[in-house]
Order: C-alpha cells, then structure tokens, then sequence
C-alpha cells in the first residue's frame, strides 16, 4: 500500500471519529492515482465504524426531508428567518450589486422550493447560506427535496413555497443575460 | 459485539423516531456513496437509499440483526442497482429472515472490533488506540512503550488488513 494513502486514510478515519464530517471526494482528490485504494479503504473502515450522534440540524433536515417538505425551507423557519433576510445575507456575503437581488431571490426560491438541481449550484452559493443558516455547506448542499411517493401523492399537501413564485419572483426573462449570478446559482458542475 | 451505538438505534426504534435513527446514518450513507459511486449520481443513490430505510421504518419492520447492518447492506444494494442497473435487493425481511446472516459473519463485517480480534495483539491494540480512542501515535507509543515508528508500522499493517476485507 502507498505510503500516502495510509497517511490520507489515517486523517480521514480519525476526523470521521472525531464526528467532524470530513468529506471523501476531497480525499480522494487528494490521493490521485491512488484514489481507488483510498476509497476501498474509506469505505472499508465506514461499514465497521459507530456512526457518531446525529447533530441538530441533521435531524432537522431529516424531518423535513421525510415529510416531504423542502429541507432548506425547514432550517430557515427554524432559524425564524424571513426569505428576504436569506437574500439580503446571500448578496453581501456573494459581493453581488443590489441591481441583482430580484434574480438572486427567484434563484433562492428555486433552491428552496426543490425546483432548482443543488448540483448546479455553486458551493460558495452553499457556504454563504450556511453562515447564514447556522448550517453546514455540505449537509445544504447534499439534500434534495423528495419526490412524493406515487400513491399518496395525491393526497399530500403541496408545500407553500412549490407553488407559483410571486409575481416579484417571476421566471426569468429568455432575453436576460448571462451573468455572474446565473454563473453561482446554474453553472457549477456536477457534485 | 453489540455496542452503545446498537443500543441506542434499538431505543430508537423502540420510540418510533425514524427520523433521529436515519439523521445518525445520513452522513455514512452520503460517504459511502461517495466512494463506492464515485460518479455525479452519488447523490441519487445516497437518497434512495434514505428513501428505502425510511419506507422500510414507516410499514414497522424490525430486523433480528442491528440497524446498522441493514443501512450498510441497502447501501450496498442500491450501489449495485446503480450499476448493474436491475434491481438488486431482496426484500429486507426476506433477507432478514434468510438466516445467512451468522452472528460471528456480521461482527467481523460490520464492527471495528470485529477486525481488530483478527489482527497480531499488538497490531489490534494500536488500532484501536487511534480508531476508537483517538490518541495520536506518539501517545500510543508512550502508553505501550514502543518506537513511534513501530506504531506507524502497525497501523500501516492495520491498514493492509482493513484493506485485505474488500470484495468479502
């Protein structure tokens, strides 16, 4: 075995017991050519491993997610914040001009409501939501909303921010340009 | 080899509190689907994943074996439906109740401790020091009175023999 996947599993291992959440892809990243060891051995030591105990917001993530409701929505109203608060924090903390926030707040309500792919989403979009959500950017970023179960689809009610933004929030006009913010909230790649 | 953890999942259960049992193993499910993916699907796999444990919780099955080795087995089922693209997975108390699950399989599958009972007394000391106590290594050459490098040494063979348990 390579001597630096040994030293990168080793960091890995005792951070993941320590129940710092570190992230595999980053290690992985790390090890290059060494990658598929690295990940044999991740993934070796995460199925004998205790799972720590689940943090506040995972939990509350969870509830949401399980109850068919957005999750980012579920930590903002536990954090008693209003959507207009989470815009304003999104645009000083991303450096955007004031012109942008109608184009920041509808891209907030996609996020929010489940409509908009978090893999498109810029992590820096994630980081900034976290400071503002007392959240971690990973745990933001790793939730999808989710999809109702066929048969009782019918039957659930469709969660508030799902339905037809305001008409401030309207859908983005096809003449608008690209620009930065499109960039933050639609061009990152794949996670 | 039953630890706090299974203790504390059984509790849960007990409680019906699906969504505290499954926010434990969130994060293990997502960095496990990050590296036995390793692909921009991860994160779907990782969500139906979560999908089929909380199905599962909310028609109240109960399993003969700790939770933990559910989560890890419908981990792996849903890994291999990723790339095989069939479904792979038996219904989980067919599973269950098949009875191929021996105590003694599980333990050194599922447990730490499981692996470190099959290392040499002392490579199996010095892990655990690091894994489960989390000293660092010039704190477990100290407390066994051993060469910092000879700590090293048996990690690294620690590591070849976590290593020597993929594809069992």
């Amino acid at each position: 075995m390579n001597s630096d996947v040994s030293r990168l599993f080793d960091e890995y291992a005792v951070r993941y017991s320590r129940g710092e959440r570190p992230d595999a892809r980053a290690y992985l990243e790390r090890a290059g050519a060494g990658a598929g060891e690295l990940a044999g051995l991740i993934d070796a030591f995460l199925t004998r491993a205790p799972a720590p105990e689940p943090d506040e917001n995972t939990v509350a993530l969870m509830q949401a997610w399980a109850a068919g409701e957005p999750p980012l929505l579920a930590l903002r109203v536990r954090r008693g914040l209003r959507r207009e608060a989470v815009v304003d924090a999104l645009l000083a903390a991303l450096g955007l001009a004031p012109e942008k926030r109608a184009k920041v707040a509808r891209y907030y309500h996609e996020l929010e409501s489940g409509l908009l792919d978090p893999a498109a989403v810029s992590r820096s979009v994630f980081e900034a939501l976290g400071e503002t959500l007392r959240a971690r950017a990973a745990d933001l970023q790793s939730w999808r909303a989710r999809p109702p179960e066929p048969a009782a689809a019918a039957f659930l009610r469709a969660p508030e921010p799902v339905a037809a933004p305001p008409a401030a929030l309207a859908p983005a006009q096809p003449e608008e340009e690209w620009d930065e913010v499109d960039e933050l909230f639609r061009g990152a790649g794949p996670t | 080899m039953h630890d706090a953890r299974d203790a504390e999942d059984s509790r849960l259960l007990d409680a019906n509190d699906h969504t505290t049992l499954l926010a434990t193993y969130y994060p293990v499910i997502l960095e496990r689907c990050k590296v036995l993916v390793r692909g921009p699907d991860w994160i779907d796999v990782a969500h139906a994943t979560v999908d089929r444990l909380l199905s599962e919780l909310s028609r109240g099955k109960r399993y003969r074996v700790p939770y933990r080795v559910v989560v890890h087995k419908v981990i792996e089922w849903k890994v291999k439906e990723h790339f095989t693209g069939a479904p792979a997975e038996l219904e989980l108390a067919e599973w269950d109740a098949a009875g191929d699950n021996p105590i003694e399989d599980f333990e050194r599958r599922y447990y730490l401790e499981g692996l470190f009972a099959t290392l040499a007394a002392r490579d199996g000391e010095v892990m655990r020091m690091r894994y489960l106590d989390l000293l660092e290594p010039a704190q477990i050459a100290e407390a066994l009175g051993i060469e910092p490098n000879a700590v090293h040494q048996a990690l690294w063979r620690g590591h070849r023999a976590l290593e020597e348990t993929l594809g069992e």
